[in-house]
């Protein structure tokens, strides 16, 4: 079940160089999300720009959650890089924004209780998916490695590194933060401490180009992994086929993002023609 | 009001190819209030698509190539049909074929489907050599085409036009005289956009069909430039997104129209549309939306 809804702006804040953090209040779409979920957003009434854009869900805030102040309430997590989020920074508190979510699978949970142990891979603002993720799993060991180009791009160090089950690893392209190097090879030099553990879980979201490298590590490993895919889309409920992906299903190889996905199973996609 | 001998409970319907196969808008409102549903484009076998990407927004509209994706007519009938014969509305299919055979074949095999009112015959995909462009841009082989699928189907039979021809209006006679029932214009205009900093295409396939906004005065001057040349109905399609843009069509000779683009944008524009349209006939005293077609006074 999905809603067209409008939103109300809670607040709409710069976090730190072109990120921002939209706060709406919008009990039906907060209420039904799961993590890895997205929304769509018409950052204009007008023609221009004309189509939605796809934002996760960073946090959303169910009905029957504890802080009471939060209810109702989803927070997305942009970067101002075009037209669409140029507009979409200028909201202020109280306005409304027109809505369809949630949509999307969401991730696969692992099944509870259990001894699993997690590991976040995130990418600059591909973080948004697992920052609600990382809340549903908080009972699990954990592992989070997140990453990006220069110390700007890592978000929300705070929350990854909160609990006591949590370890975090950070690194940044140009040693300005953390490790220097990509946040992948940082995964790939600590990796073999995991290479016994059965019951792994591995999530990931990020740029293409950081998926894809990853996958190169871990196609032929028996892993659960599973990856969030970014597309251009136009409609984000599944009717024009416009951001399908290529994955290894012959008989039906292009799948669409916003419906059979976002989240893939890392063994699904065909990583040579993403 | 009608077009033919179907009587529409309102003169708009949804595009073939922006509005899946229903069920993707079940969500969004009560698909029962539609005056037609027309589900994604079928062809004889099940058809991969195009290569991503698919889609680019321009000013005003979106360039797409999708390749006419879908799961072949038997896998439409085992797990599409059941649902979209279950809305209360007018079921028009729209399908399409490689050679003249895969669509006499079609039309056949879709005549004896019950609940069905009509058959949508695309003859003007522009992004694939299959969906019939090759038959939809040249007259005679328009008219032999759809004479061949006229004698295999006696449900209403709606022939969707190319607007990549010197004149549509040609085209359109064509097919009235090889027996269509009526006529859909416009699908998409053949449109391209570079990323000058990678310097290919936007689109996967190079090129693909532009729609939205941006492209319906083209629609409107080609709708009027039909009704000029034949008597059948017209079902005016080609960047409406609002009431005012359907009683343009209307005005300009459009029986009925269909709304694209605007589905992918606001799920709920067609309810939108037929609410707008109730408010300009009670504006203006017109007892019924039929007494508007083709008033445009030149």
């Amino acid at each position: 079940m999905a809603y067209q809804i409008d939103g109300i702006v809670v607040k709409n804040r710069n976090i730190q160089s072109s990120y921002y953090l939209l706060e709406l209040k919008c009990p039906p779409i907060a209420n039904k999300a799961r993590p890895g979920q997205f929304v769509m957003v018409k950052p204009s009434s007008q023609n221009y720009p004309l189509l939605r854009r796809p934002f996760s869900l960073s946090k959303f805030y169910p009905l029957n959650h504890p802080d009471k102040s939060k209810r109702g309430q989803f927070s997305i997590l942009y970067k101002k890089v075009g037209l669409g989020t140029e507009m979409m920074s200028h909201l202020k508190e109280g306005q409304k924004i027109n809505l369809i979510g949630p949509l999307g699978n969401g991730y696969s949970l692992p099944p509870l209780p259990s001894s699993s142990t997690i590991i976040l891979i995130g990418g600059g603002i591909g973080i948004a998916s697992l920052l609600s993720l990382k809340e549903v799993l908080k009972d699990h060991i954990m592992f989070a490695f997140i990453g990006g180009k220069t110390k700007e791009d890592i978000l929300y160090e705070q929350e990854f590194r909160k609990g006591k089950n949590t370890t975090l690893y950070i690194a940044t392209e140009d040693g300005s933060y953390g490790e220097k190097g990509t946040v992948v090879k940082l995964f790939v030099s600590r990796m073999s401490q995991f290479s016994s553990d059965k019951d792994l879980y591995v999530y990931s979201c990020g740029p293409s180009g950081m998926l894809k490298s990853l996958a190169k590590k871990l196609i032929r490993k028996r892993w659960f992994v599973q990856v969030s895919l970014e597309s251009r889309m136009a409609c984000g409920i599944g009717a024009c086929w416009g951001c399908v992906v290529k994955t290894i299903d012959s008989n039906n190889p292009y799948q669409r993002v916003c419906k059979e996905g976002p989240i893939f199973d890392l063994k699904e996609v065909d990583w040579e023609n993403l | 009001m009608s077009i033919g001998k179907i009587r529409l409970k309102n003169p708009v319907m949804v595009a073939s190819g922006t509005f899946g196969f229903g069920e993707e808008y079940e969500d969004f409102f009560n698909l029962n209030e539609l005056g037609a549903i027309i589900p994604k484009g079928i062809s004889l076998k099940p058809m991969i698509g195009n290569p991503p990407p698919r889609i680019i927004e321009t000013e005003g509209g979106m360039i797409n190539s999708i390749g006419l994706q879908n799961p072949g007519l038997e896998k439409f009938i085992t797990e599409k049909y059941p649902y979209l014969k279950k809305i209360k509305t007018h079921l028009f299919i729209n399908f399409f074929g490689n050679t003249e055979k895969e669509y006499v074949e079609l039309a056949r095999r879709l005549n004896d489907l019950p609940g069905i009112s009509g058959l949508e015959m695309n003859i003007s995909c522009p992004n694939v050599k299959k969906g019939g462009v090759v038959f939809g841009t040249n007259p005679k082989m328009t008219f032999r085409l759809v004479q061949k699928v006229r004698k295999v189907t006696s449900l209403h039979l709606m022939v969707k036009l190319s607007p990549n021809v010197t004149d549509i209006g040609m085209i359109a006679r064509s097919a009235a005289d090889g027996g269509a029932d009526s006529v859909s214009l416009i699908n998409t205009f053949k449109a391209i956009a570079i990323n000058i900093h990678t310097r290919k295409s936007e689109i996967g396939n190079i090129i693909g069909g532009l729609s939205g906004p941006a492209i319906k005065p083209i629609a409107l001057r080609m709708v009027w430039e039909v009704r000029q040349a034949i008597k059948i109905p017209i079902i005016g399609i080609g960047g409406i997104r609002k009431a005012e843009d359907a009683v343009e069509f209307i005005l300009a000779g459009a029986s009925a129209i269909q709304i694209g683009t605007a589905n992918l944008i606001n799920p709920g524009t067609a309810i939108e549309v037929i609410e707008g349209i109730r408010a300009y006939l009670l504006q203006h005293q017109i007892p019924s939306i039929q007494n508007c077609i083709g008033l445009f006074k030149t």
